[in-house]
């Protein structure tokens, strides 16, 4: 071996040295993590899960929606049920906006229901009492008569509630979420009608921030 | 350079006699070659290096991201965002955090909601396949290239200051879910002893369950594990309605340790303040606010994290290209001196020569590859949270309750020059009033 090839062997093996560090995320999992995705509640995932979002929105006050037309106390009903929504109670780890869900299937209903249904509007009972004030003082004109109690009373209550279970390892995070809503005839407190929603998502984080 | 070398060759040929001075004339073209060789590459390796100045968080300047509203029409800006600051995008979420404590402090209720809900947004999902992200796992740019979330304790405690706010609106539900999810941030610690291990976090929780009316047993017995048998949780009163929240202390400090500024530490300096209590009508109520939580603690007792792992190996790289660095220099100044033996001794020195500019080159390359290698731990953070939070309920009746807020030291005193006047305004109705109280101004 001459002078040059022992030179230019020391440079190689140099170089080499310097390369060899160069992968940081040596004997680091999936450092650009995994992508959350959506999977069946059935479906066995190697972690656990995240959040509520839109599409769980849409989908479950879509299938909701429909569940509630096809029972008889709806389709059957002679004079159309007055239906009163109660906020739905939030059980999960995350925060969200609790009458968007009950706003969801109310407008699906009253717009696929064909006046199968009609909602008596709560949120706006202080407003409407004011209202009804000023008419029977003579404030205000009346179109009828304003003594007479004309407020609908509920046949029905819908409300939901969100149930949550979450689990995170060094795999991951993974949350399942349980979406159930009831109505309730006001008059005999049973549960006419029952039905649940189930999504479950798992995810595991870019390496940087884990 | 080789074609000096080949000129000298040429001349020595054509005349034997003057090969020495030849020779000498080739040896020096040769090194001055290579040192020019040498000092061009070096050159452009420097000018690569070369990077933007990093963006002032407090001017705004050479950010991007979301900017104040009405911008001129022809991309200019007008006075108003001039005098407001634009955020970067991996800034946003510490700034959301500091502005949202502040705002809290303050009073402006609604300016740390939004501030919360943004941060929130962006620190509740999961974050894959980020161009940031990954540019902070390689080898030539710091770990503070990646969008800031924070670490755990600083998650948690957007968490935590969200779930005060959405009790105050009325929403105890989601209130406990973000009291939840900041337990399931601390979760799966490095070191499984502190697992998910805040005191306020399970004690809130099961405290919202109770006034929803469900069982918070569960939860609370979690809690009263979590601080030992060392002190007693106040037992749940449904019907208390007014909540205080305080903190008091300094948080803990970030800092880059380790040879290579490599390991991210925490510092935390401890405060003086020990406890706080409340002292309401004219002394007939004394409600004491023992510190449940230690943020300090919190920091520095989940262990190492997996880009730790990743920095660790960059320091690893940085050592070693500085080493192979040192070696190849060491190896070219041996070739370099070999050729001019040869020469001396009148044989050719030009292989060595060669290895030499080639040992030079790639001892300069790794000199700058060490020096290029950011090492350096991600250090931004959340400035202005506390050490020590607290929390007490109590029932009140409607109306105003003045009094003040004592802090006391590590014996049981009060911290006089720290007493802060309170007037607590107890609405009726069945909503719970919440009070916020902290030791931080700001």
């Amino acid at each position: 071996m001459n002078n040059t090839s022992r030179f230019l062997l020391a440079g190689l093996a140099a170089g080499s040295a310097l390369l060899a560090g160069c992968a940081t995320t040596a004997g680091v999992q999936n450092p650009s993590g995994v992508p959350v995705t959506e999977m069946r509640p059935d479906e066995r995932g190697f972690v656990a899960g995240t959040g509520i979002e839109s599409q769980d929105l849409v989908s479950v006050t879509d299938r909701m929606a429909r569940s509630i037309l096809s029972i008889p106390q709806i389709a059957r009903a002679q004079v159309p049920p007055s239906v009163v929504l109660d906020p739905v109670v939030n059980n999960t780890r995350f925060p969200i906006n609790k009458d968007i869900f009950l706003t969801r299937i109310r407008t699906q209903l009253n717009s696929k229901a064909m006046g199968q249904v009609s909602f008596l509007d709560r949120e706006m009972m202080k407003t409407l009492e004011r209202e009804r004030e000023l008419k029977r003082s003579g404030q205000v004109t009346a179109s009828a008569d304003p003594n007479v109690v004309e407020f609908g009373g509920a046949d029905y209550f819908l409300t939901g509630k969100l149930d949550g279970m979450t689990t995170r390892t060094s795999q991951g995070t993974s949350d399942y979420v349980l979406y159930s809503f009831r109505l309730t005839d006001a008059r005999t407190s049973r549960i006419v009608w029952e039905d649940v929603a189930e999504i479950k998502k798992q995810g595991l984080e870019d390496a940087a921030y884990r | 350079m080789s074609g000096g070398t080949v000129v000298a060759k040429a001349v020595a040929k054509a005349d034997p006699g003057a090969h020495a001075s030849g020779d000498a004339r080739a040896t020096r073209s040769v090194r001055a070659g290579a040192f020019a060789g040498s000092l061009l590459t070096t050159l452009a390796l420097f000018a690569g290096c070369v990077s933007a100045p990093p963006p002032d968080l407090r001017s705004g300047a050479g950010t991007r991201g979301p900017t104040a509203m009405g911008v001129a029409a022809n991309g200019g800006t007008t006075a108003a965002d001039r005098r407001v600051p634009t955020i970067s995008e991996r800034e946003r979420v510490l700034f959301d955090y500091r502005a949202g404590a502040t705002s809290l402090r303050l009073g402006e209720f609604e300016d740390a909601k939004a501030r919360f809900d943004d941060a929130i947004v962006r620190i509740g999902g999961i974050i894959t396949n980020d161009a940031d992200a990954k540019k902070a796992r390689s080898l030539f740019s710091a770990e503070s290239t990646k969008t800031f979330i924070g670490e755990p304790y600083e998650r948690v405690m957007a968490y935590y200051y969200r779930g005060i706010l959405y009790w105050r609106d009325g929403q105890p539900d989601n209130a406990r879910a973000c009291f939840r999810s900041g337990q399931v941030i601390d979760s799966d610690p490095e070191q499984k002893n502190y697992d998910a291990d805040y005191v306020l976090l399970d004690y809130l929780d099961g405290l919202a369950s109770v006034k929803l009316e469900a069982d918070g047993s569960d939860a609370f017995a979690r809690a009263q594990s979590r601080i030992g048998d060392n002190a007693a949780l106040p037992p749940y009163d449904p019907a208390a309605n007014v909540l205080v929240f305080a903190e008091y202390g300094y948080g803990p400090r970030k800092y880059a340790g380790g040879e290579h500024g490599q390991q991210l530490r925490f510092y935390v300096d401890d405060s003086p303040t020990r406890s706080a209590r409340l002292v309401l009508d004219n002394g007939e109520r004394l409600v004491p606010l023992p510190a449940y939580d230690d943020l300090g603690f919190q920091a520095t007792t989940r262990g190492g994290r997996v880009m730790d792992h990743i920095l660790g190996n960059k320091a690893v790289f940085k050592t070693s290209a500085d080493v192979a660095g040192d070696v190849a220099l060491a190896g070219a100044v041996i070739a370099n001196d070999q050729a001019r033996r040869r020469e001396q001794r009148g044989k050719d020195g030009d292989d060595a020569n060669i290895a030499a500019v080639g040992l030079g080159l790639l001892g300069i390359i790794g000199k700058i590859a060490s020096a290029a290698t950011e090492t350096q731990a991600d250090t931004r953070q959340w400035d202005n949270l506390p050490q020590r939070l607290s929390f007490a309920a109590l029932k009140l009746p409607p109306g105003e309750h003045r009094g003040r807020l004592e802090f006391l030291d590590r014996e049981g005193n009060v911290l006089e020059r720290r007493t802060q006047p309170v007037t607590i305004s107890v609405a009726a109705g069945d909503r719970d009033t919440v009070v916020f109280l902290s030791e931080l101004k700001r």
